[in-house]
C-alpha cells in the first residue's frame, strides 16, 4: 500500500512540474502589465514587479476599448445563431441518417469540411463575395463570414450530442404525430441543453480568438476586433513589454474568464470533436 | 430546419469551387484581363522558391506535431489516469488552456518569452545554461515556433488519450490489478492497445490545426514575408496582398485538397462511431 502511494505522489510531482511549463506564459502575462516601463526596460519577464502599477493598462485602454466592444457585438451573436441553427441541422441529419444515410453522409461530410478546412484558403473568393454584396468591412460581414464556419461547427459538435438521448422519446413523440418542430423544441431541445452550452461557448471562444478573418474582412479602425488590435502592441522598436502583456490581458481576459467558469463545457466541445459525446 | 446551416455551407462549398475555377486562370497584378491556362498557374507554383519553403515548413510543423504531440499526450494521459479525478481536471484544464487564448495573443506572448536580452534566456544566464538565439537564427525560429505549437496543441492529444483511456472496462484494469499487474503494465498492454480511436483522432485533429496555422507564424514572424516562418497559409495571403491572385487560388485549392483528404475519412469515422454508433 504504501509503495503506491509513494508512486502516486512521484507521478503528481512529475504531472505539477511539467503544468507549471505549461503555466509559465501565462504567468508571464498575468504579470508583466504590472509592471513600470522603467521595469520593463530593465528586469526580465519571468520575475514579478517590485512596483505595482497599473498605468500599462491605462495606455493600451485608449486603443484597446472599442475593439473589446466590437468583439463582444461580434462573438455572441456569432455564437448563438451558429448554435440554435446548427442544432436543428443536426437534428435533420439524425432524423434523415436512418432513412437516407447517403445524405447525412454527405451533410456529416460537408459539415466536417467547414469546420476543419483551413479557412485562410477561403480568403479570395471571401472578399470577392464579400465585396460584391457590399458586406466587406462591415460588423455584418464579420459575422457572416464567420458563420460560413462557425454554423457547420455547431452543427457538427450538435450531430454529435443529440444521439446521446435515448432514442424511445424522440420516437414516441414521433409516433404521436409530433411535427419534427414540436419535437425539436419540446424533446430534443430540452434534453441537450449541456451539449448545447458546450456548442455555444466552444463557438464564442474560437470567434473570439479568430484573428484572420477581422485581418483581412476589415479596413478601418474603428472596427477592429480584438486579435487585431492587439497586434500593433507585439512588439518591435518603441514598445515595452509592459503594455504588449496589458494588452494581452485585455484580448484573453473575456475568454479565460468563461474558460475558469465554464471551462468543463468547453472541454466537453472539444472531447467531443474527438471521442463523441461521452468524452471526459 | 436545416437550411440555414445548408446555406453557410453551400456557400463554403462556393467559394471552394470559385477558387478552382480561379486557379486555373492567371489573374495577377501583371495581367489584368485574365486568361484560361489550364494548369499554368501550378507549373508556375511548383517552381517557385516560396512556394516549397511554405509548403516543407507546413509538412514540418504538422509532421513534426504529430510525431511529438502524439507519444508526449500518451505519457501525460498516461500519468493522469492513475491520478486521482479533481487533480486530473484541474491538470487537463491547464494543458488546455493555451486554446481558451487566441493564437495572435499566444504569439505576442512568446515573443517576448524569445527576447534574448529579457526572455527565458535571462534565466537560463543565471542558472549558468547555454542560451538559445531563439528568433535570431533560421533553424532556432523553426524550433521556437514548433515549441510554442507544442505547447498549445498538446493539450488536446492529451485530452484524446485520457478519453481512450478511461473508456477502456474497468473491469479489466481491476482483474489486471488483481494479478499484480502495476501502472506500467497497465498502461502498455492494456491502455494503449486499446486506444485506437485516441490515436485516429488526435493524428488527425493534430494535422488539421497545425496545418492551417496562421497566426502564430504570422505574430511570432512579424508578418507573412518571415521566410523562416513562411508556410503555405501565410503564403497564400502572401500571394493575395501582392496581387498574384491565380497563383493564390492554386496554393488555396492545393490546402484544401490535402485538408480534405484527411477531413472526409475523419468525418466518415466520426459518423459510424459517435452518431450511428456502430
Amino acid at each position: 500500500m504504501n509503495s503506491r502511494l509513494i508512486k502516486y505522489i512521484i507521478l503528481e510531482i512529475i504531472a505539477i512540474i511539467i503544468a507549471i511549463f505549461w503555466l509559465i506564459p501565462l504567468y508571464s502575462m498575468l504579470i508583466n502589465g504590472f509592471k513600470t516601463n522603467f521595469e520593463a526596460t530593465a528586469t526580465p519577464v519571468l520575475f514579478p514587479p517590485k512596483v505595482f502599477t497599473i498605468s500599462s493598462y491605462i495606455t493600451v485602454w485608449g486603443e484597446m476599448k472599442r475593439p473589446l466592444i466590437n468583439s463582444i457585438i461580434i462573438a455572441i451573436p456569432v455564437a448563438f445563431i451558429s448554435t440554435i441553427f446548427g442544432e436543428m441541422a443536426a437534428y435533420f441529419f439524425y432524423v434523415t441518417s436512418e432513412r437516407m444515410p447517403a445524405v447525412s453522409n454527405t451533410g456529416f461530410s460537408i459539415i466536417s469540411l467547414a469546420t476543419f478546412i483551413p479557412y485562410q484558403a477561403t480568403l479570395l473568393p471571401l472578399i470577392e463575395l464579400e465585396a460584391s454584396w457590399g458586406l466587406f468591412n462591415s460588423y455584418q460581414g464579420l459575422i457572416f463570414a464567420l458563420l460560413i464556419f462557425y454554423m457547420p461547427t455547431a452543427a457538427l459538435l450538435m450531430s454529435i450530442f443529440i444521439p446521446v438521448i435515448p432514442k424511445y422519446l424522440i420516437e414516441a413523440a414521433r409516433i404521436d404525430k409530433a411535427s419534427d418542430w414540436t419535437v425539436f423544441w419540446k424533446v430534443v431541445f430540452p434534453l441537450t441543453i449541456p451539449g448545447f452550452l458546450a456548442t455555444m461557448i466552444f463557438v464564442f471562444i474560437e470567434s473570439w480568438n479568430n484573428f484572420f478573418m477581422p485581418l483581412v474582412l476589415t479596413s478601418s479602425p474603428s472596427l477592429r476586433l480584438i486579435p487585431v488590435a492587439e497586434r500593433a502592441f507585439t512588439g518591435g522598436y518603441g514598445t515595452l513589454y509592459n503594455d504588449s502583456y496589458a494588452a494581452a490581458v485585455i484580448a484573453s481576459i473575456v475568454p479565460l474568464v468563461v474558460f475558469i467558469i465554464l471551462g468543463r463545457y468547453f472541454i466537453k466541445g472539444l472531447a467531443a470533436l474527438g471521442g463523441g459525446a461521452k468524452g471526459v | 430546419m436545416a437550411i440555414p446551416t445548408l446555406f453557410f455551407s453551400g456557400v463554403l462549398l462556393y467559394l471552394v469551387a470559385w477558387n478552382i475555377y480561379l486557379s486555373f486562370l492567371n489573374w495577377s497584378l501583371v495581367s489584368r484581363i485574365p486568361k484560361f491556362v489550364g494548369f499554368g498557374t501550378y507549373s508556375y507554383l511548383l517552381h517557385q522558391y516560396f512556394f516549397k519553403i511554405g509548403a516543407m515548413h507546413s509538412a514540418i510543423f504538422s509532421l513534426g506535431l504529430i510525431a511529438i504531440g502524439n507519444p508526449l499526450g500518451i505519457f501525460l494521459a498516461g500519468i493522469l489516469y492513475f491520478l486521482p479525478n479533481k487533480f486530473r481536471t484541474l491538470m487537463v484544464s491547464i494543458f488546455l488552456y493555451p486554446l481558451a487564448i487566441s493564437m495572435a495573443t499566444n504569439g505576442l506572448i512568446w515573443t517576448w518569452l524569445f527576447n534574448l536580452h529579457l526572455g527565458v534566456d535571462y534565466a537560463l544566464r543565471l542558472i549558468h545554461l547555454p542560451t538559445i538565439p531563439w528568433l535570431t537564427t533560421p533553424t532556432t525560429t523553426i524550433g521556437a515556433l514548433f515549441l510554442v505549437e507544442i505547447w498549445a496543441y498538446t493539450g488536446l492529444a492529451v485530452l484524446f488519450y485520457l478519453a481512450s483511456f478511461m473508456g477502456v472496462d474497468k473491469s479489466i484494469i481491476e482483474a489486471a490489478r488483481i494479478d499484480k499487474a502495476g501502472g506500467f503494465k497497465i498502461l502498455f498492454k492494456i491502455l494503449i492497445p486499446n486506444s485506437m480511436n485516441g490515436f485516429i483522432v488526435s493524428t488527425a485533429l493534430l494535422f488539421l490545426f497545425s496545418f492551417r496555422l496562421f497566426s502564430l507564424p504570422y505574430v511570432i514572424g512579424g508578418g507573412p514575408t518571415n521566410l523562416n516562418l513562411m508556410t503555405l497559409v501565410t503564403y497564400l495571403y502572401y500571394l493575395f496582398y501582392s496581387e498574384f491572385f491565380s497563383a493564390s487560388a492554386a496554393t488555396s485549392v492545393i490546402v484544401t485538397v490535402v485538408a480534405t483528404a484527411v477531413i472526409i475519412p475523419y468525418a466518415l469515422y466520426g459518423i459510424k462511431r459517435w452518431i450511428r454508433r456502430e
